[in-house]
């Protein structure tokens, strides 16, 4: 398990994190989400150990990560930026790993290597940007950790590669209950990849949910009436005690999204007897522009 | 045997849920019949396994599915009645827009004849 305890971060005046509790499974997929500069690249340096916090505590099953040179030969960390070592091969580069990370799997790296098929021979400078992106991930899933941080690391990769890096994750939750973190902004992706995910916005905690959770708690709603003197307001539906994140009304049809159960949702408007009322799940991507829409983060400011 | 839709907007835990109940209904999958194991379900779709065994769980709470240690995951004897309202909560929605729409049971009831006329299915 992972926690992060009231962890404060600051780059000189600059909070990156400000008192951010999390609590991350073991053997589950996190996603982190935020928009740029929230804090999520500070967090997975955190995890790794790179960094220092300035006050709580970050613990990977109970202890310290920082300086904790056990517990980081269990974690492996594929940052945003590529490769270094350039000048060395895919060969050189397993070598080097393979020294500091004792577990390392020449079982996992031959077989993942004939599965991708990369030049091991040939200097690291001389591979595109998704080719340095996948002799990463041999390596990382090769390290054989039972932790790994993905910091944007599907970057560059070509959907086939997508897909084929997908499923060595999931062989590695299956046989040795990997956890995985994973800061992306392709929600799509997150979508059907991580089990929870928790949002970032200037260094706090929005909220950390199970995904299907969160799909289950807010809805996106489509109403009209027949009767086009019936009306209903965004004040009207507060007053019953819904949360409204966002309310719309074009011609004669409401786009509501409200968060709540489904039943106490769907009991609130049939009061009202709609004659079209559509209840549909929320996307991740909708989901995260709702949510942050209300912290007045709103890509409609930019046309003020 | 199982196609899960990644980019629908729909749960993946209850795609993978819907679908068993599916493949009840449609006679593929039958009462102590196996099912995949969480782990292959995963490798061959794909999906995260901690999702495939919350589908699961969640089949097996709801008493569609029964485990047995080290064995693997069965359907379990079925519930007639369950089965029927499953199948029937599509229809029972469309009845309901149908009828707010003015068009009268009556005329809903012999288009359900001429669909199993045109269809050659038991009435």
């Amino acid at each position: 398990m992972i926690e992060l305890k009231n962890v404060t971060k600051a780059f000189k005046a600059h909070k990156a994190l400000d008192n951010v509790d999390m609590t991350i499974n073991k053997g589950s997929v996190y996603g982190l989400l935020g928009s740029n500069g929230a804090g999520k690249s500070t967090i997975l340096r955190l995890l790794s150990g790179i960094y220092r916090q300035e006050g709580g505590e970050v613990l990977i099953e109970g202890k310290p990560v920082y300086d904790n040179v056990e517990l980081k030969q269990r974690i492996f960390f594929i940052n945003d930026e590529t490769v270094q070592f350039t000048s060395y091969t895919l060969n050189n580069l397993k070598d080097l790993y393979k020294s500091y990370y004792p577990n390392f799997s020449e079982e996992i790296f031959e077989k993942l290597k004939t599965k991708i098929n990369l030049p091991t021979n040939r200097k690291i400078s001389t591979f595109s940007k998704g080719m340095k992106r996948q002799a990463i991930f041999i390596i990382a899933l090769a390290c054989n950790t039972d932790y790994l941080l993905l910091d944007e690391a599907f970057d560059g990769l070509d959907p086939t590669m997508r897909i084929i890096v997908r499923q060595m994750l999931v062989d590695a939750m299956i046989e040795r209950n990997l956890t995985v973190v994973i800061s992306s902004h392709n929600l799509k992706e997150m979508n059907d990849l991580c089990d929870t995910v928790g949002l970032l916005h200037n260094g706090k905690i929005i909220f950390s949910s199970e995904l299907d959770n969160l799909k289950g708690d807010i809805h996106k709603l489509q109403l009209a009436f027949s009767d086009n003197t019936q009306e209903i307001t965004r004040e009207q539906l507060e007053e019953t005690g819904l949360e409204i994140l966002h309310f719309e009304k074009n011609m004669s049809v409401y786009h509501i999204i409200v968060k709540g159960d489904i039943d106490t949702v769907k009991a609130a408007f049939a009061v009202k007897k709609p004659t079209i009322f559509d209840i549909v799940p929320l996307t991740l991507e909708e989901i995260f522009i709702y949510e942050m829409e209300v912290l007045g983060y709103d890509y409609s400011d930019i046309n003020d | 045997m199982f196609s899960i839709d990644l980019m629908s907007r729909v749960p993946i835990y209850e795609q993978i849920y819907k679908k068993i109940i599916e493949l009840i209904i449609n006679g593929s999958l039958k009462e102590n019949d196996q099912i995949p194991s969480v782990r292959s379900f995963a490798k061959e779709t794909g999906v995260n396994p901690n999702t495939v065994a919350k589908a699961y769980q969640e089949l097996e709470r709801n008493g569609i599915i029964y485990s047995l240690t080290g064995r693997g995951s069965f359907i379990a004897k079925l519930d007639e009645k369950m089965l029927k309202a499953f199948a029937l909560a599509d229809f029972d929605n469309v009845v309901k827009e149908a009828l707010k729409k003015n068009i009268p049971p009556t005329e809903l009831k012999e288009r359900i004849d001429e669909i199993a006329e045109k269809e050659d299915l038991p009435k």
